[in-house]
């Protein structure tokens, strides 16, 4: 009877099975059993409590919760914790160990694109993943790279101007 | 005499550069960027022990015949299944009528109306028991538009009716001032409803210790959220502590009640347990109360010359299930239907009417937004009739120094001149572009100009309050009540704070909105908390600075007046006071303390600000303070469409916004800009479509906000005419952005193909019908022609 709400977790009334998980996060061995339903997202929050990691739409449409799997950026909430299997995860969390992504941090907050701050691990790591995989990046594949992170606060204004400004101190 | 080292001298002497004034970073800005500031949702790990879920109604408009929550309660794993017989209180809240119902008894009124609350030992268990509660229902017919609740004959959604409330405005005499004008335009404007799209779903933790029930969850007013919770579960407002979260984002969408009392009423029925309840991003849309849609009939008069004489204003708003705020949303409506617009007749009715859709309520532009978007679209239209550009017809008619805006107010400070030019002046910096379009591609550009009254106005009572400490080791904290959702509370707070003390921004911490260590600061809406905490932060640091000079005079052997304070010296240490004239007298701030605790002095202060507005006459509306202040706007956009698709890109946006001071001009702008992209968003895409009290589109997937490829960098410029009753003259920004954005988008659109938009959003589907449709086509009326 109740409406179909697109939960956090699933809808099944049965315990799910199970799938032995091996991967690595932020540079660390993982070995967990999870529900084969879980999302990544869940995983990643709910069971390592790496709440760096957003859920926002939960539909794979704000990029929140973007996460990179073997540098790729990924939405966790439409991945399941499976396919990470054998794969390497980046998380906010795991993101500052050397000083690449600290300049994009950096220039985040230099130019007030940090205002609730909710969308900024999502960007940050979506913005990295596009400058390390094409150093030759232009300012303006770097901005189109962006349209799948969703702010609702800074209308993107300053955002633009730290990409500017981090692709410029990256790429040097 | 105690006595710093030489090398910790200050090193700033004599001028110290004010922390107001200057784009400091985020002070919480570090931990967001990093993933360490904890969010609702981010509290759960390790301490969540039971998880909460909210069974809401699958019909729009019924009565509850039964609820059988049998099933449920034998999944494995659920602990509790409650429904309104197990509330202790009134089972209600509401922020000015208390007509919501907690969990429904008998009549449900929308499709989000809460019937039942399952508990269980995991989120997965209490989802599928949550699925398993059967209510039985007699259906009643949904209201799903304003026309359908006002029909004769329509069912009754609250007892006293489906109209919730009204309010007038009556100013000369319209009707005759209409009569004998030149020219009278008339146009019907439909706003669309809008969600508030904060990207942090509502989520929290909540305790129950069998003395104190604390709760973790994010609103705009956690004061307020503690009164409420403490009617509706029948506990005394002392038992309960209200602590916020770092919040991502709000715009009014935590104005009213989510999860707060949800979580408490669970964690009463479970003691020394934690519980977390949190929404998926469907149930926050089906859920929460949204912007008013408004329909908005507008006619306005005007002479030859273009001098306006008389609007004649008649307002249907969409009020949904229950009355959120609504009636402060009415009332923000009519008291600024004519905007910055000298109108010497004007009548204005608002109507608020029940139907069975969300409720509606605080939204960032709280109706005034809605109003500025039909002044701004009729003096478009006039401008057409009268052949005179918009800009030259704004001119001649925006009030002065001296003029009245709608409720009868003489403002001090008008600038809304000065904020036209500024923008235009922005505007023509830059050449118009002249490449040649393709014949379906049209570019135009459009002006619009705004004014916003500051705080909840009208005589409602409206206070901040603000504690200011200094501890031993020189380090100043401030406390407010406040509420942080991503604005920058914690930055102005602090940033005041430390021009008062001369210190630097990482001597100021700020402790805000946890009702068990901050004195209460009202809500952070109506653009207020930059004018009244910021005060309320001023006064009590003020207060503080008297005390250390005091100890100092005592100490240095000089005169109060004689004595500065500034920031540490090369070690960056806090701060000191010195003897202005002879530096090398001075002693750490931190030494400071020490002696002035010897003294007795308290070392802290507190203050009040609460200024007064005095409600408007019911019969007229007039009112010599609705406001404590105005605050004025200008914006100019450029746009560009295809008239094959409807699509419409903004190519340049620029919004000039007079703050009085901006304490942090990289939040100003940041303001601005965000405002301006939500502007844009409601100008061009977003809209959550209402199928008879079926919410169509609840998710991101068919709710679209702007992207990064839909707004081009906001040109966002402030201007600083001291407001004599803000904080370093500083007023604040929150709204007007948003305000002023949507009616400039929506005149370049009509500049670029020559029809009038009266339906939102423009998008392609509207922006279709209105190039194709030649019913719709430029249908605003001329009933006199010169």
């Amino acid at each position: 009877m109740s409406l179909n709400t697109n939960d956090n977790t699933t809808e099944s009334t049965t315990a799910p099975d199970t799938f032995h998980l091996h991967c690595t996060i932020n540079g660390q061995p993982i070995e967990r059993d999870v529900e084969v339903d879980r999302s990544l997202l869940s995983f990643l929050r709910d069971d390592l409590g790496l709440t760096g990691t957003k859920g926002s739409c939960l539909e794979g449409e704000c990029g929140s919760c973007t996460v990179l799997i073997d540098g790729v950026p990924f939405n966790s909430c439409v991945t399941l914790a499976g396919r990470v299997n054998g794969r390497s995860v980046t998380t906010i969390e795991g993101f500052a160990q050397d000083d690449k992504p600290a300049i994009l941090q950096e220039k985040f907050l230099e130019t007030g694109s940090v205002q609730c701050g909710y969308c900024s691990p999502g960007l940050i790591l979506t913005a990295y993943a596009l400058l390390q995989a094409n150093p030759e990046i232009t300012e303006e594949e770097l901005i189109k790279g962006m349209e799948a992170n969703i702010c609702r606060c800074t209308g993107y204004t300053a955002i633009i101007e730290a990409l500017r400004r981090a692709r410029r101190e990256m790429l040097k | 005499m105690p006595s710093s080292t030489e090398s910790n001298k200050p090193d700033t002497m004599p001028q110290v550069e004010p922390l107001a004034g200057q784009s400091c970073k985020r002070i919480d800005g570090a931990d967001k960027v990093a993933g360490r500031a904890m969010y609702g949702a981010d509290l759960f790990p390790g301490q969540a022990e039971l998880f909460a879920k909210v069974v809401r109604s699958p019909e729009a408009h019924a009565r509850v015949l039964s609820l059988d929550t049998s099933k449920a309660l034998a999944v494995e794993g659920v602990v509790g299944v409650y429904t309104h017989k197990d509330v202790g209180g009134t089972n209600r809240h509401g922020l000015i009528r208390r007509d919501h119902p907690v969990l429904v008894e008998d009549h449900v009124r929308y499709r989000g109306d809460a019937l039942a609350l399952v508990v269980a030992k995991s989120e997965r268990a209490a989802e599928s028991a949550r699925d398993l509660v059967e209510a039985h229902f007699e259906k009643l017919p949904v209201i799903g538009t304003i026309d359908q609740a006002l029909a004769s004959g329509a069912p009754k959604i609250h007892p006293d009716g489906n109209v919730m409330g009204d309010k007038r405005i009556r100013k000369g005499d319209v009707e005759a001032a209409l009569r004998t004008s030149d020219v009278v335009v008339s146009d019907t404007f439909e706003t669309q409803t809008t969600d508030h799209a904060f990207l942090d779903l509502e989520a929290g933790i909540a305790r129950w210790d069998g003395e104190l029930l604390t709760i973790h969850a994010a609103g705009q007013w956690v004061h307020e959220e503690r009164r409420l919770v403490a009617l509706a579960l029948g506990l005394g407002p002392e038992r309960i502590r209200i602590i916020q979260p770092c919040t991502g984002g709000a715009f009014g969408g935590r104005e009213d009640i989510s999860i707060q009392i949800h979580l408490g009423l669970a964690a009463l029925h479970h003691p020394g347990k934690t519980i977390a309840l949190r929404y998926s991003r469907s149930e926050s849309m089906i859920a929460r109360h949204k912007r008013h849609a408004l329909r908005i009939h507008y006619t306005l008069g005007a002479k030859r010359d273009g001098t306006l004489t008389a609007a004649r204003i008649v307002v249907y708003s969409d009020e949904g299930a229950y009355a959120s705020t609504g009636i402060a949303v009415m009332r923000k409506a009519a008291s600024h239907a004519t905007g910055p617009l000298r109108v010497p007749n004007v009548s204005v009715d608002v109507y608020g009417v029940h139907t069975n859709n969300n409720p509606t309520g605080a939204m960032r532009g709280f109706g005034a937004c809605q109003m500025a978007i039909a002044s701004n679209g009729i003096i478009e239209r006039l401008a057409r009739v009268l052949k005179m550009g918009p800009v030259t017809l704004f001119e001649k008619n925006l009030i002065e120094p001296g003029d009245e805006v709608t409720t009868g107010q003489h403002p001090e400070n008008i600038t809304i001149k000065e904020c036209l030019r500024a923008a235009l002046d922005k505007f023509h910096s830059k050449p118009y572009p002249n490449d040649p379009l393709p014949p379906h591609l049209k570019r135009g550009w459009g002006v619009s100009v705004m004014c916003f009254g500051l705080g909840y106005g009208d005589g409602f009572p409206d206070c901040s309050r603000a504690k200011v400490a200094i501890d031993e080791q020189g380090i100043i904290t401030v406390y407010t009540g406040g509420v942080d959702v991503g604005q920058g509370l914690l930055n102005m707070a602090a940033q005041v704070a430390g021009t008062e003390l001369g210190a630097k921004l990482e001597h100021v911490r700020v402790v805000a909105a946890d009702t068990g260590r901050t004195d209460e600061s009202g809500s952070s809406s109506a653009t207020r908390q930059t004018y009244f905490t910021g005060n309320a932060v001023r006064m009590a640091a003020s207060e503080l600075r008297e005390q250390l000079l005091d100890i100092t005079g005592n100490c240095l052997k000089v005169h109060p007046h004689e004595i500065s304070l500034g920031p540490g010296g090369a070690k960056n240490t806090p701060g000191f006071a010195y003897e202005t004239a002879n530096p090398d007298n001075h002693m750490s701030l931190g030494d400071l303390v020490r002696e002035g605790k010897k003294r007795g002095y308290p070392l802290e202060a507190r203050a009040m600000f609460k200024p007064r507005t005095v409600p408007g006459d019911p019969n007229t509306g007039k009112s010599p303070k609705a406001f404590v202040t105005y605050l004025f706007g200008a914006h100019v956009s450029q746009v560009l469409v295809d008239i094959e698709t409807g699509e419409t890109r903004v190519e340049r946006h620029i919004g000039c916004h007079d703050v009085g001071k901006a304490i942090n001009p990289q939040s100003v702008e940041g303001q601005i800009a965000g405002g301006v992209a939500q502007g844009i968003g409601m100008a061009l895409m977003e809209e959550v479509v209402m199928r008879d009290g079926r919410m169509l589109n609840p998710g991101f997937t068919d709710y679209i906000v702007p992207t990064i490829r839909d707004i081009p960098p906001v040109e966002a410029i402030y201007l600083e005419h001291d407001d004599p009753g803000g904080p370093y003259g500083a007023h604040g920004v929150g709204e007007p952005p948003l305000i002023g954005a949507v009616p400039a988008v929506l005149a370049a659109i009509y500049n670029a193909t020559g029809a009038a938009p009266n339906k939102l959003p423009c998008n392609p589907e509207n922006m279709w019908w209105m190039l194709n449709d030649p019913q719709r086509r430029g249908d605003f009326t001329v009933t006199q022609a010169m």
